[in-house]
């Protein structure tokens, strides 16, 4: 059951890069070990290695002080190694204990599914997953499909189990819960890989902690005898400032006004139910709330990317409640989404008309489209937003998530619109990727421009925001305004809590609104 | 350790390469061929070099490669359209017959005495490639019509609207526009509606013409033109189109529109260059082999032209083959489809780098093991 493992002098050269550059790891039976570092820094390549997805070029990998050699994942599971990628290998339309023993030989041929749901039973109460065997995968929200992950491991006995990134798609209920089964995990004799660049979570719950950085590890650290600080330092190897410098700002009209807005999502059930607010120039309004609590219907149907049921927006004062997309882009406004890959971005084409998406029909010579003017934009965001990893003319798909985002936000912040809707814009991201959005955000709000900024991530808002209006369940049930002294209100609100006494104070903030 | 096929994270994608290994495909696919050859006893030079002598070394038959090539083109063409736009048109074949059928009765009520009497080639021209490029892209634009209001699937709506659309041909040529004779076809089409012949002596016609504007419209709307862009970011993904702005299902519409009126054209330089007449069957398939040559073509319009001539060159070559040869001219259709599966395949070889390195050090280790010294 409890495992040991060593990983020594392991190199690993893709062409052009050396992604692992004589790194050593050892995680002791029992512990949470968090693996650390921006992106690109070799992390994913050394779990692949370890969960024999890719070969190593040279170094050795004992496990239990034995040398072991993994060429495939079947080899890895053998010795009790298990990883949980980041998007989930789940056959949707199946039920879970249906993803549980697929690939598995059980039996002689044939299958025992109530068996096996009952075997799988016993884990699930033991580590506190709560997993209902014959649900379907497909119906589940996603902590609950990284459960059927997490299980599927422990169905095939692995004692060490890799997580890449595993609260990156997590709701913050859903965060907790997991690491509470991260927790009985470990209590029960499992080592826990977690590959992460979130600090707090790595306070929260590691033992020990390894930071890499460009392909090299800089040392194993207890996480007792760190800070924060300290590790974002390593990671990136200059000081981080994890606490934005805004500076005072003097707010003028209302810009984006929204009127008992109501919205459905794709299944026709409302998810928006009468919302309010008033973002003014110079300011950043933002939006709290655990995510699926509407807010990117809120914001899709700000943007016309979605239907609304009823409810008014006015931008600039003049009313916009029909305008298609692209008149409300023309009259100003500006997007970042959530998503993306699937809708900030086409991957396919090249970061010099991603550069352009949105705006292709203002980088124009006369008729034809300028090419000259495209590339040259993207010269300039490359510049100003420090975006890395692929040239203008190569597939924007080949940018990492951090600086796919810098050229997304950079677009939609110089395209000279006067409202900017950002939804969840550092989520995934390292700290130094944080970091500059954080900035030109403040810079933008410096300009006058009216930021409603949408995210799930509270030191986000703490830091950046004017005024925090917390949405649960499709209505807006406080503001509030900096400097944010009522953090734990916030909290409770978010979590559908209302603090007593609280409720006064909020029909007037709300009428202030 | 160097090895000579080192794979690459991201393919090769300079014209060069994808030219190189495109030439690659089309000599592997002829040696395979070449095997057939043997088996009818004939030379495989001697066969290459009749399958490319005719089309390409005599004028003669270089027009018949023209003729031929000018409806692929045009039907290759206007898959790249669709195809970029995320609209999966399959329908070319009722395309084809529709943009037929609309010049012939065009053309045929120009006709001393017929409805509209004779007009100077000058204006017929433009009136008939306007006239049959409008019926077929409302032919898909109804297609595109139902994908985008009604959620229906494109692939199957378009394949069975070719039955309807040469059905109705039948219907025309064996009822309303039937020819008096046991033929179910038309009079031949009044003269002065043909496409004028380009050399002299052979079949070659304007379409070819027709074609390479076509392809340099199709280029420079896709490339060039802000609703290109639009059209291209609709069909790579539909959700950041509608971000930026574009209205989709209108986008998707005109593609089909556009897609459907260059299928028609194909149909109507076949019409009025070629047959001269309508009759059932007169797309001969050409609207699903187009579709191949734009996957050749590698939905670059600009390769549409000179694949086309190659395919249709080939064609022509076969049937020479098959006179002189008498070597049966399906072997031909072997290799088409070898080339096809083998062009097709052989982006898998841009995925590798060649490390010349790897021989030259091959050979330093002979000559070391050959020095006894």
């Amino acid at each position: 059951m409890k495992l040991t493992l060593e990983m020594k002098n392991i190199v690993k050269r893709f062409p052009g890069v050396l992604a692992n550059d004589h790194v050593s790891l050892t995680i002791q039976a029992g512990e949470i070990h968090a693996l650390v570092g921006e992106n690109g820094a070799g992390k994913s390549t050394l779990m692949q290695i370890l969960y024999g997805f890719h070969a190593m070029d040279s170094g050795e990998i004992f496990v239990d002080s034995r040398p072991v050699h993994l060429s495939s994942p079947k080899d890895a599971i053998a010795l009790g190694i298990g990883m949980v990628h980041q998007e989930f290998m789940l056959v949707q339309t199946f039920s879970v204990v249906e993803n549980i023993v697929l690939g598995l030989s059980e039996g002689a041929g044939m299958l025992d599914l109530p068996r096996a749901a009952s075997r799988m039973r016993d884990l699930s109460d033991r580590y506190g997953l709560a997993l209902d065997p014959f649900a379907k995968v497909g119906a589940l929200p996603t902590g609950v499909q990284q459960r059927v992950e997490i299980l599927k491991l422990l169905y095939r006995d692995a004692s060490l189990l890799i997580l890449d990134e595993p609260t990156a798609v997590l709701t913050p209920g859903e965060k907790d819960r997991l690491f509470a089964v991260l927790n009985e995990l470990r209590q029960g004799g499992h080592s826990i890989v977690i590959v992460t660049h979130k600090l707090n979570e790595i306070m929260e719950l590691a033992n020990r902690v390894t930071v890499m950085r460009d392909g090299r590890a800089l040392g194993t650290k207890s996480v007792r005898s760190t800070s924060q600080q300290e590790l974002a330092q390593l990671m990136i190897g200059r000081d981080v400032r994890l606490h934005a410098v805004k500076l005072g700002s003097r707010f003028g009209e209302p810009i984006l006004r929204v009127e008992e807005l109501c919205v459905a999502d794709d299944a026709d059930v409302e998810k928006v139910h009468g919302v309010s607010l008033q973002v003014r120039a110079g300011e950043i309004f933002g939006i709290a709330g655990v995510d699926g609590n509407g807010q990117s219907e809120l914001a899709e149907a700000i943007l016309h990317l979605r239907k609304m049921r009823s409810g008014r927006i006015f931008l600039a004062g003049t009313d916009a409640t029909q305008m298609s997309v692209a008149e409300r882009r023309a009259k100003g406004i500006s997007y970042v989404p959530a998503n993306r890959r699937q809708m900030g971005s086409v991957t396919e084409m090249t970061v010099a008309d991603n550069a352009v998406l949105g705006l292709q029909r203002r980088y124009t010579r006369g008729l034809f489209r300028s090419v000259r003017d495209a590339r040259h934009s993207a010269h300039r965001l490359a510049e100003r937003f420090g975006i890395r990893g692929a040239g203008i003319d190569s597939p924007a798909g080949k940018l990492s998530g951090g600086n796919l985002q810098k050229l997304i936000v950079g677009r939609e912040i110089t395209c000279g619109a006067s409202v900017l809707v950002v939804e969840q814009p550092t989520r995934g991201l390292d700290v130094g990727a944080v970091e500059s959005v954080w900035k030109e955000l403040l810079l933008a709000r410096q300009e006058g421009k009216a930021v409603l900024l949408i995210s799930t991530e509270m030191e986000e808002l703490l830091n950046l925001a004017d005024r925090i209006a917390v949405l649960f369940d499709g209505r807006i049930v406080g503001v509030f305004d900096a400097p944010f002294r009522s953090v734990d209100q916030i909290g409770l609100l978010m979590a559908g809590i209302a603090p007593s006494g609280l409720s006064t104070r909020l029909a007037s903030q709300e009428n202030r609104t | 350790m160097t090895k000579l096929f080192e794979r690459r994270l991201a393919p090769a994608d300079s014209p060069l390469a994808v030219a190189g290994t495109t030439t690659l495909a089309l000599f592997a696919a002829m040696a395979v061929a070449a095997i057939f050859f043997r088996y009818y006893g004939v030379s495989p030079i001697q066969a290459y070099f009749g399958l490319f002598h005719e089309p390409f070394a005599t004028l003669h038959g270089f027009g018949y490669a023209l003729v031929r090539a000018a409806p692929l083109a045009l039907v290759a063409l206007g898959t790249i359209v669709s195809w970029r736009s995320g609209f999966y048109y399959l329908g070319f074949e009722g395309c084809f017959v529709m943009g037929a059928a609309a010049a012939g009765w065009l053309s045929l009520s120009t006709a001393p005495g017929a409805r509209l009497g004779p007009l100077p080639f000058a204006l017929f021209l433009p009136l008939a490639v306007l006239f049959s490029w409008t019926v077929g892209g409302l032919w898909a634009g109804l297609v595109a019509f139902v994908r985008v209001r009604l959620g229906g699937n494109e692939v199957l709506i378009s394949l069975m609207s070719n039955y309807v659309a040469r059905l109705f041909l039948q219907y025309l040529v064996s009822g309303p526009l039937r020819a008096p004779g046991s033929q179910p076809e038309t009079t031949l089409l009044p003269r002065g509606t043909w496409l004028p012949f380009l050399f002299p002596g052979t079949r070659g016609h304007a379409g070819i013409l027709v074609a390479v504007v076509a392809a340099l419209f199709v280029w420079a709307t896709l490339q060039k033109l802000p609703l290109g862009y639009e059209l291209i970011v609709t069909g790579f993904n539909p959700a950041a189109a509608r971000y930026a702005g574009i209205e989709v299902g209108r986008r998707m519409m005109l593609a089909g529109f556009f897609a459907g009126g260059l299928g028609a054209l194909a149909g109507m330089a076949e019409a009025l260059g070629s047959q001269h007449r309508l009759m059932d069957g007169i797309s001969g398939n050409m609207g699903f082999v187009g579709i191949i040559v734009a996957l050749l073509s590698r939905l670059n319009p600009l390769a549409t032209v000179p694949v086309a001539l190659v395919y249709g060159g080939m064609a022509v070559g076969a049937d020479a083959m098959q006179r002189r040869a008498s070597i049966p001219s399906s072997i031909t259709f072997i290799l088409e489809s070898l080339a096809i599966l083998l062009v097709l395949a052989s982006d898998i070889l841009r995925f590798y780098r060649l490390n010349f390195s790897v021989l030259g050090r091959f050979k330093w280790r002979v000559s070391r093991s050959q020095d006894p010294a």
